[in-house]
């Protein structure tokens, strides 16, 4: 209850916003671009799966028309790996070679007069067992150890003195140090020859073995 | 019950209105239509601007020209204010106490009527308001959304101007018993109050415009100046105004009586509103007639100039009481909280 007169005959639907931004308008209005924006949202998203699809169609032809092409690609590729790795191996091979022959041309510098080699080599190193499981192009093995095996004979008076002296002279003369590392006569190889009567029962029969340089494939 | 109450919740609570501009629609003035901006601030009402307004359309008399007629209004900068009390002066508009939906009215019998009622005291029926539904329409359709203004109450002529007067500090100052007389153009209003109650409403149909054509045809001058005539002291119009004025006097004196008698009151205050001009002869014979003075009440009494400057005409101490009615719509929205 008032004392106030205001008799307002006024309807609720007659009382409008002086404000331009009309909310029963906005409202509208804002659901309608929501709709379009996103009918719009769709198409471009549709748009671009379209294209995609079509750059996919586009990048599956090009491969297939290169695949020969990459193939025959990838074959010279193995086929140039594989030359490089027997080529390293050669270059391998090539600086992994002892040079014999300096050594051996001043042998008979250091040979006694009463020496005669019957036998001069050098023995095949034991193969090397590759695993099968894990193959290797390259060298197999890159170290390899290599002896000189020399025999003969020793005659004269003293002929114990000049394999002696042979053997240190191949141990210790800077002649052959470039070649041989240590040399040592085996158990049992230093006899008499007895193959020839009582003639030859003064000529020693000998074996020196040499452990030379070894061979570095790298 | 529940779902009411639910409703209400859901309905945003509408804000205190701060800034609106009354207009009074039908008010049939030369001057065009009466219009006052009124904005609260730190709770003082201060007036923003004042003044008469030219703007097309006139209040339709018949619900024919009623929806016919689609106008529009724009309001010029000074009185462009978020919302707008519209006040209507319609012969066919009525205020009255009534216990009754209004149903029996002679007037709902010819045309549809929109009405509103309030309680305003206790012991006496509920006050009743109500308007022609096409001239309703009308003044509700003309302020356009997404502009300023737009309508944000419609308001009965006589009863904005009674809320005017309510407002008014000389008014709240006259403890008591008050019968105040609020003149337009066509009619007055008697309105009798109990301290600030209104508990009696009549109308007379004497009003400012039968006092201009009576000293026009009696002196034989142009009615537009018969103003003069009542403001100048040369010329004593008493004779040619007293005849015009006693009935309604003599109406007020049966209020009176009627309200001593009845609701045992006595009136002690007298105040009379809208008068432009002659407010002293009024005084006179009034005084003469119930040997109580009759005390003039200006619209913006209580109301202070707008801080940041006032667009009113150069004479509004003159053109004030014509601005009754706008600057009262105006003010019932402003207080009614």
């Amino acid at each position: 209850m008032s004392a106030s007169l205001h008799l307002d005959l006024l309807n609720d639907d007659e009382r409008f916003s002086s404000s331009p931004i009309r909310l029963r308008v906005m409202v509208p209005l804002m659901g309608f671009l929501l709709v379009i924006g996103t009918l719009f949202g769709w198409s471009f998203l549709a748009f671009q799966a379209h294209a995609l699809s079509t750059q996919k169609t586009t990048v599956e032809t090009d491969i297939t028309g290169l695949k020969s092409a990459h193939a025959e690609i990838l074959r010279l590729r193995q086929q140039e790996k594989e030359m490089a790795a027997s080529l390293k191996q050669l270059a391998f091979y090539r600086s992994s070679q002892l040079k014999f022959g300096a050594s051996l041309a001043r042998l008979p510098e250091v040979v006694p007069a009463n020496v005669q080699f019957t036998e001069m080599r050098v023995p095949t190193p034991p193969p090397f067992m590759p695993d099968p499981k894990t193959p290797n192009l390259g060298p197999t093995n890159t170290f390899e150890s290599v002896s000189l095996r020399l025999a003969g004979k020793a005659g004269g008076d003293r002929p114990t003195d000049a394999v002696n002296g042979l053997l240190k002279a191949l141990d210790n003369n800077p002649a052959f140090s470039n070649l041989i590392h240590h040399a040592e006569i085996p158990k049992g190889a230093f006899r008499q020859d007895t193959a020839r009567g009582a003639v030859n029962r003064d000529t020693l029969l000998f074996e020196i073995n040499c452990t030379c340089q070894p061979r570095r494939f790298q | 019950m529940k779902s009411e109450s639910f409703t209400a919740k859901l309905t945003p609570q509408r804000k205190p209105f701060t800034d609106i501009v009354g207009l009074e629609l039908g008010a049939g003035l030369a001057q065009g239509v009466p219009a006052v901006r009124l904005r609260k601030r730190d709770n003082k009402t201060e007036l923003v601007a004042a003044g008469f307004l030219t703007l097309p359309g006139s209040l339709p008399e018949s619900a024919d020209t009623g929806a016919s007629e689609a106008v529009i209004w724009h309001l010029p900068g000074p009185f462009q204010a978020a919302h707008a009390a519209l006040a209507v002066n319609s012969k066919h508009a009525f205020i009255r106490h009534s216990a009754s939906a209004g149903d029996d009215l002679p007037e709902k019998k010819q045309i549809a009527y929109r009405q509103t009622s309030r309680v305003i005291a206790p012991d006496l029926p509920p006050l009743l308001a109500g308007l022609p539904e096409f001239q309703a329409a009308w003044a509700a359709r003309l302020l356009p959304e997404g502009h300023r203004p737009t309508a944000c109450s419609l308001q009965i002529a006589a009863a904005a101007a009674m809320s005017g007067l309510i407002a008014a500090p000389t008014f709240a100052a006259a403890s008591g018993n008050a019968i105040a007389l609020f003149v337009f153009a066509e009619y007055t209003a008697l309105a009798a109050f109990q301290e600030t109650k209104l508990v009696l409403y009549r109308e007379h149909p004497v009003g400012a415009r039968h006092l201009r054509d009576a000293i026009g045809a009696q002196m034989g001058i142009d009615v537009s100046l018969a103003d003069s005539v009542l403001d100048d002291t040369l010329i004593d119009p008493t004779p040619i105004i007293e005849p015009v004025l006693r009935p309604l006097f003599r109406q007020v004196e049966i209020s009176s009586d009627y309200l001593l008698r009845r609701r045992n009151c006595p009136v002690k205050h007298f105040f009379v509103c809208g008068l432009n001009a002659g407010a002293r002869y009024w005084s006179a014979i009034f005084t003469r007639m119930m040997s109580q003075p009759l005390t003039p009440c200006q619209p913006f009494d209580g109301i202070e100039p707008a801080v940041t400057g006032t667009h009113v005409p150069k004479d509004l101490s003159t053109v004030a009481p014509l601005l009754m009615a706008a600057a009262g719509a105006a003010r019932a929205v402003l207080e009614d909280v």
